[in-house]
């Protein structure tokens, strides 16, 4: 069987009745899907087939033979994050980190089929199946409803902190 | 004062959001096994028999650990604060929780790793189990653990206590007493990364292990402590924990995981499933809090009487240093100059329970914040007014004996009275941590000042 995974075409060996989740993990190595549950509870397997999103602990490898499947190596890297990685990152939307793969993946294919900007019940509707057990929600909520608004498209300029750098000043102290 | 209201970038965060931050279940080393464990079905039993050669002989398997590979199998997770050990890494002679380890396994396939445990031969004779704490002090109750149903290792107590000024003058001058029993229950604490653990044998003869700890180097000193051998064999790659909240404290799967990878040669994973999670997994406790105040119709407390019962579940693991966290928090953020605490750490057939998000004080915070509200209707006071008075000021001394220098209780109830909204009056407002004098320094309190002042704690 065949899988386009984030636009490379791969021969896959897997059984044909073998989670999409371990294919991509355990197969291909493509690790940012995480076995959170396995039982399609939390949300966390969650990759865009043929830009749909599902649950690829539920998904069989036979019912997505020859798609297109989308992860979120997929979406952006460290120096081309998509619209909704900027703001996840800018809005300190990722705690453990544990959740965020599904979470972004879920957010870009909300917000792309809406085609508007997003009111805050919107986004908590449409990100429902997907657990943050750090509950981070407030910042996640943040983050999306920014991107369906085509705010944060970059990677806002944050001061680093480095040992012996001149101080970042704080908010609201004395300059 | 570099980082304090700035805004500052994650380290981990575009790792985060470009799924590059590989977590433990995401290292990928070849010929890694697979570990699965046989766990007890019954919540209290006698192992009559155990027979693994079945196991041993399936296609796929390249180890497998009991007891008797252990080199040092009951360990305690606060034996270096003089804890006696009562908990075995892998069940011996009985069970004494639903899920507890008795074997593992380490194979080539998830599929070979079950069909081991299954191959396994093993008998038991059941047991009466005891779930309820509050049964666990009667006569009749069946005796679940070798120490009793009491942890018993309180110096010379058997229950953690605190004792602090005239506890019966204080009741005798009280003008209400009021009562309350509060129960917060058990809780999973269910990261979305289910406990897991890769070990690997380096040519070196050192054990190198990816653990999802949220205690490294405690974690490396319970591997050392049971595999008998110096921390410098243990290379410990930790940090990245997909969540924790308590639940990573206690050493789940590093040792096992370290015995299998030695006995196998080979490297071994164990990743539980979300079922083990919540079956076998530590759990915060359940706790039974009783409160007695001795408050004047004038809204001071002049006492505070206390029974705690804390389920440790099974084994005692960190359930005595929570018992005494709570112990020291169970005056709350309040002066209380009178004080008798009784706590119990108390054994039952439930898995045994461990920290979860302020370990011992959430449980304690909650029966003194709800009974203040009790209080306050009890005696016709506004609750702002009664923990405002109460609240803990510069030269207080605590249950526990430590003068306060920094109390923070009047600025932050003032703070969260605004932020929910709340208009107080102002002359609440106007109320500082400052060292009590006047109206705010009633007689009961002024006994404890000039104790402080002689120096005293």
């Amino acid at each position: 069987m065949k899988l386009i995974v984030n636009g490379i075409e791969q021969d896959v060996a897997s059984p044909p009745l073998t989670p999409l989740l371990h294919v991509l993990r355990d197969e291909l190595d493509i690790t940012s899907p995480k076995a959170g549950c396995q039982q399609g509870g939390c949300g966390t397997c969650t990759v865009l087939v043929d830009g749909e999103p599902r649950r690829s602990c539920l998904t069989a490898l036979a019912a997505v033979d020859g798609a297109e499947i989308t992860t979120l190596e997929g979406l952006g890297g460290p120096d081309s994050l998509s619209p909704v990685q900027a703001a996840f990152y800018n809005h300190y939307a990722a705690q453990c980190g544990f959740c965020t793969p599904g979470m972004i993946l879920a957010a870009s294919h909300l917000i792309e089929s809406h085609g508007r900007p997003l009111e805050r019940d919107e986004v908590l509707e449409g990100l429902s199946g997907h657990y943050c057990r750090c509950t981070g929600y407030v910042k996640i909520v943040d983050a999306v409803l920014a991107a369906s608004r085509g705010e944060a498209t970059e990677i806002e300029d944050l001061p680093v902190a480095v040992p012996g750098e001149p101080e970042v000043q704080p908010k609201g102290s004395p300059a | 004062m570099k980082a304090v209201g700035a805004r500052l970038p994650r380290y981990d965060g575009i790792g985060h959001v470009t799924g590059r931050t590989q977590y433990v279940d995401d290292v990928r080393v070849g010929k890694t096994l697979w570990v699965k464990a046989l766990r007890s079905p019954h919540h209290r039993a006698r192992i009559v028999s155990l027979d693994v050669s079945k196991a041993e002989a399936v296609k796929g398997v390249h180890a497998v650990i009991t007891h008797a590979d252990v080199p040092k199998n009951v360990y305690g997770h606060l034996e270096g604060l003089g804890v006696p050990a009562d908990e075995p890494l892998l069940a011996e002679d009985d069970v004494r929780y639903k899920g507890q380890p008795i074997v593992a396994v380490a194979a080539e396939s998830e599929a070979a790793a079950y069909a081991a445990i299954e191959a396994i031969a093993v008998e038991f004779e059941e047991l009466e189990p005891l779930f309820d704490m509050r049964k666990a002090l009667d006569a009749e109750a069946p005796q679940i653990h070798q120490w009793g149903n009491v942890y018993p290792h309180y110096g010379p107590y058997n229950h953690r206590r605190v004792r602090k000024g005239d506890i019966d003058r204080a009741f005798d001058k009280a003008d209400v007493v009021v009562q309350g029993v509060y129960r917060p229950q058990a809780i999973e604490q269910m990261p979305l990364e289910t406990q897991v653990c890769l070990a690997v044998p380096e040519a070196s003869g050192r054990l190198t292990i990816y653990s999802c700890t949220q205690a490294m180097y405690f974690s490396m000193g319970v591997v050392a402590a049971h595999l008998q051998v110096p921390l410098n064999k243990l290379k410990f790659v930790g940090g990245t924990v997909g969540g924790g909240f308590g639940g990573k404290v206690d050493t789940a799967t590093d040792t096992i995981c370290a015995l299998l990878a030695l006995k196998s040669r080979r490297p071994v994973k164990w990743r539980w499933t979300r079922e083990e999670e919540m079956l076998a997994s530590s759990t915060r406790a359940p706790w039974h809090i009783e409160l007695q105040d001795a408050v004047t119709k004038d809204g001071w407390i002049l006492g505070r009487r206390t029974l705690t019962l804390h389920d440790a579940g099974a084994y005692a693991r960190f359930s005595p240093y929570g018992v005494t966290k709570h112990a020291f928090h169970h005056s709350g953020a309040y002066t209380i100059p009178n004080l008798r605490f009784d706590g119990f750490v108390v054994f039952t057939n439930r898995v045994p329970t461990t920290a979860m998000r302020g370990f011992g004080v959430t449980s304690v915070s909650f029966a003194v914040e709800t009974h203040l509200n009790r209080v306050a209707e009890a005696i016709g006071i506004d609750p702002w007014e009664l923990r405002l008075k109460n609240a803990n000021r510069i030269g207080d001394t605590s249950g526990n004996g430590v003068v306060l220098k920094d109390p923070s209780t009047v600025p932050v109830t003032l703070a969260a009275a605004e932020r929910v909204g709340v208009e107080l009056p102002g002359s609440y407002r106007a109320m500082t941590s400052d060292p009590r004098t006047g109206e705010l320094l009633p007689e009961h309190l002024v006994a404890q000042q000039k104790l402080n002042g002689e120096g005293a704690s």
